[in-house]
């Protein structure tokens, strides 16, 4: 356990710098398009007010108030987000190639280390968890500020207030990430787990099989989901839905548990007895 | 520790933030109005079985939301559409009940109330199976799936009987489940294939089973829709009774048939017709009650399996008149003056239980009110007059709908 | 003891290694020489269980090999084994981190010995000098055993001569000490048994003293014997 620790500290000060990275962006562009999107509305409004002669309440009916889910809606938000999961799912490749590929051989002392190597597949994997999550928390913390810079930046009759908790479930976007129950929000990132684990899997196929591995890593994954699937399959397809909706989600479940220790069983033996430097 | 550090604040940042994101959003009082039910006369205790289904539609702060609610005695219950919630389905009370009481047989059984058929003797269910073909022309080899729960020997008689003539079929859909003097009854929508005109007819169409052979007794069509009219629309609904999963003798159908009108540019609706027809499921005979009920003026509104309640909206006042089938006539009618405000056109929905009648408007908002009445059926007097309002004033926004879909008695 | 017993590996269809016996003691250095790429890097991966081998079995001092052994046993590789963008007292801190058997007194006194200076990133180091954080990182677990692969390749004379002194010095004795090589000559005066492996297998496993002693052979005259002869 204590060996899980450190490890997995010493792995996140390995992706410290890229994840500073992520928020860095997500910070300086979600707030830029805050400023950008309230100045463009306001400009507007100056243009049909001033210009155009249109009254205020004219426009407002034409036009609407600008809220934070305008804001939300646009490149300028959503874009930094796709950005972080774009590089989370690199990082799912990279937390283990980095380590073999080139002059950097730190596989020999990983490898090497007085401690059971499931831990390194922990590490990483709980690593991702840590690295997600930590996004998540951010833009979290960031909306509050985000909507309170619209505030500065935008008179009160323009502008419509919305919560945090109102944002986010006005996004469908949004939901994905931070869904709307805590219920949720355990499933969908115990999935997620779940499929980095399979992905995990597959990549130490790869590891210590060669070409022939990532064969293996292939079918692995297909059989994951097949047998993920399969309670709906038999469901829908011979049993007519025999199970009741409650009973399908907790089958559903114990395969994914299911999945997730066969996967961390395999990969433990593959790490123990399989893998290659 | 110190190198710990990164590690420990990340882990502290997500599990405040996160957390407090969620344990937040979970006490936060819900930011939508909570609907109540003011009395104007009458008693409130009258309310006690009443259950308003609706959604309240509100453009609370720019952002538009949609929930689904409850509206009791008591106040509004927001439906929580948590995920388990919204895995688990909500069915109907009559089939939840059914499935907390007979768990092995409700399996896999579609959970609608009109395929089921309950008396002190039996539970039957009855739906139509199909095998898709290559293509949608070719036959689809309708068959009957019959699971009849014989509640004293505790046993289930399941089969399956090919629907006849299925080669002609289109679709076809059960409306009702009865079992009558030991013969079980299925009444179907049956789309029937026309090779002639090479278009679809509908009808509705009854089998009846003899359980203990699983054989066909008999079956024919109670009602068919007319060939030839080309210039015509026309559409049989069945009005499902009251509680359809207990014995009704008699049925139900409203036939509409619609003119079509085609110009060289549109098509429109032209002069509609509308009848009512019973059928007797004893005496396999069905009689038109068209003059009786006079449609051109009159909505049915709720059938209880011995009466059809009619209804008619003459602006804040609406008359219920009940038609007995079996004594093929009608009754008295009641007016209730349903609101002082203008409200809508659409008849209220009606529940009829126990001799009571229940009635609420479909449709509140800022600029119309809702009214809730509980009757008697016997006398006409109303029992309770009330009307849905907004609990807290200054929840009161401009833009708003409540509608309500459906009213239950429980 | 560190015993090989009839290990045989391939690599796809060719096979490196057709049964390799051989056994290493403490407190001897224990050679192993043989052209390149004849396998001695790929025995010395499979003592430390970094690749599968399809047959046969390795023990230390009788057991197989599992985590607990790399308490016992430590693996100087040709290759960076820590991450480049670290210093080398991040290397040693790490090292202190996971390795219940790591001396820093001896690390700092390697530092001074190699006259490597904490700060530098391992990035930075000269080929040389890689090599000796290799080694200061490898022997300063206080460890039974301890694998070598190819310590003087490509490094200059200087380096060289200062890593050879680690063989005559406290930091070697009593430990079992499996070293390959395919340039004998700067350590043959230290060698107490040789294994000479040829086309994946062990040709010849002899005493360098006994050679020396009984026979007037160096190892190299021995070698050339085995491979010419």
């Amino acid at each position: 356990m204590k060996n899980y620790l450190k490890l997995v500290n010493f792995e996140f000060n390995r992706v410290v710098k890229l994840f500073t990275i992520l928020l860095g962006i997500t910070l300086v562009v979600q707030m830029a398009g805050v400023i950008v999107q309230s100045r463009e509305y306001l400009g507007r409004a100056n243009e049909k007010m001033n210009e155009d002669l249109m009254s205020k309440a004219q426009f407002l009916t034409d036009y609407g108030q600008i809220s934070f889910a305008h804001i939300v809606r646009s490149v300028w938000f959503l874009g930094p987000i796709a950005l972080c999961a774009a590089g989370v799912a690199f990082y799912i490749f990279l937390v283990w190639y980095r380590d073999w590929v080139g002059k950097n051989t730190f596989i020999y002392r990983l490898l090497m280390l007085p401690t059971t190597r499931l831990n390194i597949f922990f590490a990483k994997i709980s690593n991702i968890l840590i690295m997600t999550l930590g996004l998540v928390a951010f833009q979290l913390i960031l909306l509050p500020f985000e909507a309170l810079v619209l505030k500065w930046m935008v008179p009160d009759d323009f502008r419509n207030d919305m919560g945090v908790k109102e944002t986010i479930t006005s996004i469908p976007e949004l939901t994905i990430i931070i869904p709307n129950s805590f219920v949720e929000f355990v499933l969908y990132y115990g999935a997620g787990l779940l499929a980095v684990a399979i992905l995990f899997t597959a990549i130490l196929m790869e590891r210590s099989f060669k070409w022939k591995g990532i064969i293996a890593g292939v079918l692995y994954s297909a059989m994951a989901i097949l047998v993920l699937i399969s309670p709906v399959l038999l469901q829908e397809l011979v049993l007519n839905g025999f199970f009741y909706p409650m009973e399908l989600f907790v089958i559903e479940i114990v395969m994914g548990i299911i999945v997730l220790a066969v996967s961390i069983w395999m990969s433990g033996f593959l790490l123990k007895k399989k893998v290659t430097v | 520790m110190k190198k710990y550090w990164k590690f420990t604040a990340i882990i502290a940042v997500i599990v405040l933030s996160i957390g407090t994101f969620y344990v937040n959003s979970a006490i936060s009082a819900d930011q939508n109005p909570e609907f109540v039910i003011k009395k104007e006369s009458g008693d409130t205790k009258e309310l006690e079985p009443l259950v308003l289904e609706g959604s309240y539609q509100g453009a609370s702060s720019g952002n538009y939301v949609s929930r689904d609610l409850k509206i009791t005695r008591q106040g509004t219950e927001y439906r929580n559409p948590s995920f388990l919630n919204r895995l688990i389905g909500s069915p109907m009370p009559v089939i939840e009940s059914l499935q907390e009481q007979y768990r092995g047989f409700m399996r896999g059984k579609s959970p609608s109330e009109n395929l089921f058929f309950e008396n002190d003797r039996f539970l039957a269910y009855a739906n139509v199976d199909y095998e898709i073909g290559f293509n949608s022309r070719e036959s689809k080899d309708y068959t009957f799936e019959i699971d009849i729960l014989n509640k004293k020997e505790d046993s289930t008689d399941s089969f399956t009987m090919k629907v006849p003539d299925a080669n002609k079929m289109d679709h076809v859909f059960v409306d009702d489940v009865q079992i009558i003097n030991g013969e079980l009854n299925i009444i179907t929508e049956n789309m029937v294939r026309d090779n002639n005109s090479d278009r679809l007819y509908g009808e509705k169409h009854i089998y009846t089973i003899d359980m203990a052979n699983q054989k066909f007794i008999k079956h024919e069509p109670i009602i068919k829709e007319p060939k030839g009219q080309d210039n015509t629309h026309f559409d049989i609904t069945f009005i499902e009774a009251e509680g359809s999963t207990k014995m009704h003798e008699k049925l139900l159908f409203l036939t509409t048939e619609r003119e079509v009108i085609k110009d060289r540019e549109s098509t429109r609706i032209g002069d509609t017709s509308r009848e009512a027809i019973s059928y007797n499921l004893k005496t396999k005979e069905k009689r038109r009650l068209s003059e009786d009920l006079n449609l051109e003026e009159n909505e049915i509104s709720a059938f209880d399996g011995s009466a059809i309640y009619l209804t008619k909206v003459n602006g804040q006042k609406v008359m219920v008149t009940p038609f007995h089938l079996e004594k093929k006539q009608l009754g008295d009618s009641y007016l209730f003056q349903l609101s002082d405000k203008p409200m809508n056109e659409v008849p209220p929905l009606i529940k009829i239980k126990d001799g009571k009648l229940y009635a609420a408007s479909n449709r509140m908002n800022s600029n119309t009110t809702a009214s809730v009445i509980v009757a008697d059926l016997k006398t006409g007097d109303s029992l309770f007059k009330g009307e849905l309002r907004i609990k807290n004033s200054e929840d009161e926004i401009e833009d708003y709908d409540l509608y309500i879909h459906d009213i239950f008695v429980k | 003891m560190i015993e090989v017993k009839e290990v045989e590996k391939k690599f796809g269809r060719k096979k490196i290694l057709r049964g390799v016996s051989f056994t290493a003691k403490k407190g001897e250095i224990t050679c192993l020489i043989g052209i390149n790429g004849v396998g001695k890097t790929t025995i010395l991966n499979a003592i430390m269980a970094l690749t599968p081998v399809q047959k046969g079995e390795i023990l230390l001092d009788g057991e197989p090999i599992k985590e607990k052994t790399f308490e016992k046993i430590s693996f100087i590789p040709d290759a960076l084994t820590m991450l480049p963008n670290m210093t080398i007292e991040k290397a040693m801190e790490f090292m202190n981190d996971f390795y219940t058997c790591w001396n820093m007194e001896r690390a700092r006194e390697l530092l001074g010995f190699f006259r490597l200076h904490k700060d530098d990133r391992i990035a930075s180091l000269s080929k040389g000098n890689t090599a000796k954080v290799n080694l200061l990182l490898g022997l300063a677990l206080d460890v039974d055993y301890i694998l070598m692969d190819e310590p003087f390749s490509g490094i200059d004379m200087f380096s060289r001569e200062e890593i050879a002194n680690v063989f005559t010095s406290h930091l070697i004795e009593n430990r079992g000490v499996i070293i390959t090589t395919h340039e004998v000559s700067d350590i043959e005066h230290l060698i107490d048994k040789v294994v000479l492996l040829d086309d994946g297998v062990v040709t010849k496993e002899f005493d360098a003293e006994k050679a020396r002693e009984d026979d007037g052979m160096s190892v190299i005259d021995v070698m050339r014997e085995v491979y010419q002869g």
